[in-house]
């Protein structure tokens, strides 16, 4: 127990000690710099960061090398909030993709992200999950109800959709962009 | 683009400012706190720090009775007493500087000590809805607690000195619908399920379906199916013992589909069927102790007095013996659970509307026991049986013990004391403090310690009060010096942050009284600031 | 006269801290220059003037403090006046620590509050040193953690111990309905805020695919029109507004006919406003509760008249009145205040960042794997240099050959290092030997 009273009528009289008075990193800056010393990156995956001062800011390269969406080259957008640990970071998704659970404007269906995010996590955590989508989309429950119904379907044809989206063209009324390696 | 606004009751200025409470006991629980009058006894910090936390959310009126004149050791220790207040009424400026913060609530004060009220207007006290009683000496004390017993009012009565609270709620009887419990209990009937019910289980395949529906279906049909199964197995009973439910739950794992090499699907439903089947495979039972309200006198027989709550409860009774054949009517109710929205609202649709028709026939039964005991069919609304049905489950009944009762060696609940004084731990001993201390004023007029100088001797005196209080209980002398000593020190000092605290939890009791819901405390609670905790007693 | 008022004023406090008694800290000295040291020299910190704050500041003018200030970056709206006493119908869009500092002041003679009208953000290091107790309020955890933050970075190590005299105690108090917690942290001493994060409930989110194929709450649909609809058509040409009835009115709408199309029940206004504004419950009570036993607490702390509460408290008053408090433990790897400044000898600040990360990983007395190394330099976060990540490695590969000097280090940064081989990070400083 410090006894604060004695303490501090003393130290006003005295010098107050010597800190150092620039802020200290916050502990989302901590957490994610330790994430990031600790990613242990697939060999499909790849990061870019904008500016390397600012390592909240990045963006995640995934070029899966077998499945549905081998060649293709898929970017997603991280963006790490003050309150993380406590609160997942915010993931899009930049590339069109033909994808159950990703849909058109970037929103990625991935329970980690959300719902089952514990502060144990990390970024490692999230690229695996990302990496797996692309190895096992669910058509379940999916964001993308169009994809789905033809994964479900139709394997076949699916497969044909992805590469054709992946080209870059047509799926029913939606245009996509070519996003191939 | 901007659409017309709808018309929603939730716009008006009141329910904007009083929003973040009408989500703890909606509108209805407003309106109540708004028709409410209480009264209070001694507006010192406690007495205002009470008031605070009832005037801000809204209570309909308030009256303080309070025949002191302020003093500085007043002004020191209450907020709602300015440095101009030196000298004049307490109940005057308290009243004023009260009705500052809230203009919805009415307040008048009368300035005179309670003790005059008691001997002069006897009736005074008979349109409260409740009284709330701060730092009030024994004799008198004992005078009100007998008069609101008589009067079946509600009372607070409530006192700090240094470190150490005091509530004790006087209560002959309170009732609550809405419990608000943390964990409500759903209602789910796997074991008895209703005709609609039934049938709606009976029309679905669990085999012949696709995967998407095999994997949509919510766990509640999951685990119906699978008790089928088990039943055809080992006869009528749920599994019950651990390595029952056990089996039960492989049989479930067993269920899950498997792809093309044999190896389980993830299927969530199923995950949340298995984790179910702890809480939802009992079997569907009135609760022991909603038992006990629908087989009270007071719901057997019913009288011209009985309260709505009793005549619904008297209804729910009858309804139980005849058309809910042995059950509560259905909350109508479904959990959150892995589903399609389909088959999700479908099944809820089922209890809904069974919960529906179980309203109805509560509603039928009030309306015959209105008439049976002569009351005007309009006396209960629809709304409250069917708030009442829904929460049927949770009821709770709470009698309590008249305070004056605590003054009389014979009718204290001696027991309660000694077995508490046994626990080092309990705060117990601060109510026989306290107690001592009551004495002490009642002889000499003055709290121990009050003045510097008479610390010392006042030890001695506070610990002959304590031994023949314990004389008068027959326990030994079971109290530590070390607490004599701890109770002489405070001398009657009124820390304000620990009044606030006491305040702040008498007036939730209040709060709870007024609303009918919630459960309050029954019936002494002992506050203990210095390790931030308390204890309950029942005395 | 004056005097003589004042010393009756202040009896009950006088009793307390000019008394002795069994149950004291064994510390404790009882005279007057306990009070006179509340009323003369210990200098307060509140943090947020809402429901705790307000409720804050008069207890604490009540036991006797004089000098405290209060900060927060909110004005006052109408859904606070049913708890945030000290706020009236006319102050409405007004500063809250302005409106509540005046309040105090005038009622209470003598009484010094100083308000600050910013975010926490906006106040130096220099700020948070001049108190002797912070005391917060606030129902924000980011901004709980960043003060958490603060108040570690402030703590003074000599030769590995920790110089007590740098520590400043946190009384930290919550809301939630009819809930609230407590607890006292002595920073570097006890678990401080970082080290339990996990007892923080997480905000409550839906699976996106739920809430845009399978609804079956109505918050599912509140949630879709939030998250999908609103960026799509984007109504008003900018982000939601939760504050603007406009808004809620317009999401209201949507997730109706969203929730009629379901067949989903149970859709209010209130509800939406609720989900869109992430509302919590609050009343008067449990503000007065919580925030008066953070008080009794600063009180204890500041005059060690009694043990301090040890050193985490749980209220409930749902069923009956609930109070339990226990002994949180502190996580020896805490990224926010377990100690682990090292310092690195060197010759001058011409080594090579190259060189120094070398002594890192050779020299036995550090003995690191892979560090990266991030520091603040003039203000600004610079990362120097991270090996494991390729294109952060290349970015950052020219820095191995600057020197420290030439990087902007000097004996007062600090240099943030993470390292596979630790579980939370450290702070080197370099020493220079002259």
């Amino acid at each position: 127990m410090i006894k604060l009273f004695s303490l501090k009528n003393a130290k006003k009289d005295g010098e107050s000690p010597k800190t150092g008075t620039q802020k200290k990193a916050s502990a989302a800056q901590l957490r994610i710099q330790k994430d990031i010393t600790e990613l242990n990156l697939p060999k499909t995956c790849g990061t870019e960061f904008p500016d390397p001062d600012d390592l909240l800011t990045f963006k995640l390269i995934i070029c899966p090398d077998e499945g549905f969406y081998k060649g293709g080259r898929f970017v997603f957008s991280f963006k790490v909030g003050p309150n993380y640990p406590h609160e997942p970071p915010k993931v899009k998704c930049e590339t069109q993709v033909y994808h159950p659970n990703i849909d058109l404007e970037g929103n990625v269906c991935l329970n980690i992200l959300r719902e089952d995010w514990k502060p144990v996590l990390t970024i490692n955590s999230i690229v695996y999950g990302l990496q797996y989508l692309f190895l096992e989309p669910n058509p379940e429950d999916p964001l993308n109800k169009d994809a789905a119904d033809v994964l479900q379907n139709n394997r076949r044809m699916f497969e044909q959709n992805v590469i054709k989206a992946m080209r870059g063209g047509y799926i029913g009324q939606c245009y996509f962009q070519r996003c191939l390696k | 683009m901007a659409s017309p606004a709808p018309k929603s009751p939730e716009q008006s200025e009141k329910s904007r400012k009083y929003d973040r409470q009408l989500r703890l006991w909606n509108d209805h629980g407003q309106a109540l706190l708004e028709s409410a009058h209480i009264c209070l006894i001694n507006a010192n910090a406690l007495g205002t720090e009470i008031m605070k936390s009832l005037v801000l959310p809204g209570i309909g009126a308030f009256t303080i009775i309070d025949g002191h004149k302020v003093k500085d050791e007043d002004i020191g220790s209450n907020f709602f007493l300015d440095s101009d207040s030196l000298g004049k009424s307490r109940a005057q400026v308290t009243t004023q500087l009260l009705l500052e913060m809230n203009s919805d609530v009415r307040g008048d004060f009368i300035d005179e000590g309670p003790e005059q009220i008691l001997n002069n207007s006897p009736d005074f006290f008979n349109n409260f809805s409740l009284v709330i009683a701060c730092a009030m000496p024994e004799k008198s004390l004992v005078v009100l607690s007998r008069k609101l017993w008589e009067l079946d009012i509600p009372l607070i009565a409530c006192r700090t000195i240094g470190f150490v609270g005091h509530i004790r709620v006087q209560v002959k009887e309170h009732t609550v619908v809405e419990t608000h419990p943390d964990n409500e209990k759903s209602d789910l009937r796997l074991d008895k399920p209703f005709e609609a019910l039934k049938k709606h289980f009976d029309a679905i395949d669990l085999e012949s379906m696709d995967l998407k529906d095999h994997s949509h279906t919510p766990y509640v049909i999951i685990l119906y199916k699978y008790l089928e199964k088990w039943r055809s197995t080992y006869g009528g009973d749920m599994p019950k013992t651990y390595a029952e439910k056990e089996e039960f739950r492989q049989m479930l794992r067993a269920g899950i589909r498997k792809d093309e090499e044999n190896v389980p699907l993830s299927e969530e439903n199923f995950e949340e069927a298995i984790k179910a089947v702890n809480t939802c495979l009992s079997p569907t039972i009135v609760p022991s102790g909603v038992k006990e309200i629908l087989n009270d006198n007071n719901c057997v027989n019913l009288n011209s007095k009985s309260t709505s709550f009793w005549i619904i409860a008297k209804a729910i009774r009858d309804f139980v013996e005849n058309e809910g054949d042995g059950l509560l009517p259905q909350k109508g109710s479904l959990p959150d659970m892995v589903a399609d929205t389909e088959k999700f609202v479908s099944l809820q649709q089922v209890y809904h509307k069974q919960a529906g028709l179980d309203v109805e026939a509560v509603w039928r039964r009030t309306l015959q026991l209105l008439r049976q005991l002569g009351k005007p069919s309009d006396s209960i609304p629809e709304k409250d049986v069917k708030l009442y049905c829904r929460h049927a489950s949770e009821l709770c009944v709470q009698r309590g013990t008249c305070i004056a009762d605590e003054y009389d060696p014979k009718l204290l609940n001696v027991n309660e004391i000694v077995e508490s004084l046994e626990n080092p731990e309990s705060f117990m001993v601060h109510y026989v403090m306290l107690r001592g201390v009551d004495k002490f004023i009642d002889e000499y007029n003055t709290y121990p310690g009050e003045f510097d100088d008479h610390v010392e001797p006042d030890i001695v005196k506070l610990k002959a009060c304590i031994s023949k209080l314990l004389g008068e209980w027959g326990c030994g002398p079971v109290v530590k010096d070390d607490y004599v000593h701890e109770f002489c020190r405070y001398g009657g000092a009124e820390l304000h942050s620990v009044s606030a605290t006491v305040g702040g939890l008498a007036a939730q009791e209040a709060v709870k009284f007024i609303t009918h819901q919630y459960k309050p405390v029954n019936n002494t609670f002992i506050f203990d600031a210095v390790s931030c905790t308390g204890n309950t007693f029942f005395l | 006269m004056d005097e003589e008022n004042l010393h009756r004023k202040l009896s009950s406090l006088r009793k307390i801290l000019e008394r002795s008694g069994p149950f004291c800290r064994p510390d404790f000295e009882p005279s007057p220059e306990s009070l006179k040291f509340l009323m003369q020299n210990c200098k307060i910190l509140v943090v947020g003037a809402g429901g705790l704050g307000c409720e804050c500041l008069k207890n604490l003018a009540l036991m006797g403090f004089r000098q405290m200030e209060v900060i927060d970056m909110d004005v006052i709206d109408l859904s606070n006046l049913n708890r945030q006493f000290l706020f009236r119908h006319k102050d409405i869009g007004k500063s809250k620590a302005v409106t509540a500092a005046k309040f105090i002041n005038d009622r209470i003679p003598g009484c010094n509050v100083t308000p600050h009208f910013c975010r926490i953000q906006d106040k130096e290091p220099e700020f948070y040193k001049q108190f002797h107790i912070i005391l917060c309020g606030l129902d924000s955890i980011i901004a709980r953690r960043w003060i958490n933050s603060m108040l570690t970075s402030l703590l003074v190590y000599n030769d590995d111990q920790l110089d007590v005299s740098s520590v400043i105690p946190l009384i930290d108090g919550g809301t939630e309905g009819f809930k609230g917690n407590l607890r006292v942290i002595l920073p570097g001493l006890t678990p401080c805020i970082e080290c339990s994060l996990d007892l923080y409930p997480p905000q409550i989110t839906y699976p996106l695919c739920t809430i845009a194929n399978t609804p079956r709450l109505p918050e599912h649909c509140i949630e879709y029109v939030k998250v999908v609809q609103w960026p799509r058509e984007n109504p008003f040409d900018c982000c939601i507004d939760g504050d603007d009835p406009q808004h809620i009115t317009w999401i209201y709408e949507k997730s109706n006919d969203r929730a009629l199309h379901f067949g989903i029940r149970g859709l209010t206004y209130r509800l939406v406003q609720g989900v869109i504004k992430n509302i919590i419950p609050a009343v008067a009570s449990t503000n007065a509760i919580i925030a008066s036993m953070c008080c009794t607490e600063v009180f204890k702390v500041a005059t060690s008249c009694s043990a301090s509460l040890n050193n985490y408290m749980v209220f409930s008053n749902t069923d009956g009145i609930y109070t339990f408090s226990y002994e949180a433990e502190k996580n020896e790897n805490c990224l926010s205040c377990s100690h682990s400044i090292k310092e690195v000898p060197l010759k001058s600040l011409d080594v090579k960042l190259k060189e120094f990360i070398d002594i890192l990983k050779y020299d036995n007395a550090f003995q690191l794997k892979n560090p990266s190394i991030t520091a603040k330099i003039s203000g600004k976060n610079k990362t120097l240099y991270v090996e494991n990540i390729a294109s952060l490695e290349e970015q950052t590969r020219q820095n191995l050959s600057k020197s420290l000097f030439e990087l902007g280090i000097s004996n007062q940064t600090d240099l943030i290092v993470a390292d596979s081989t630790a579980p939370s990070t450290f702070t080197f400083k370099v020493k220079v030997s002259d």
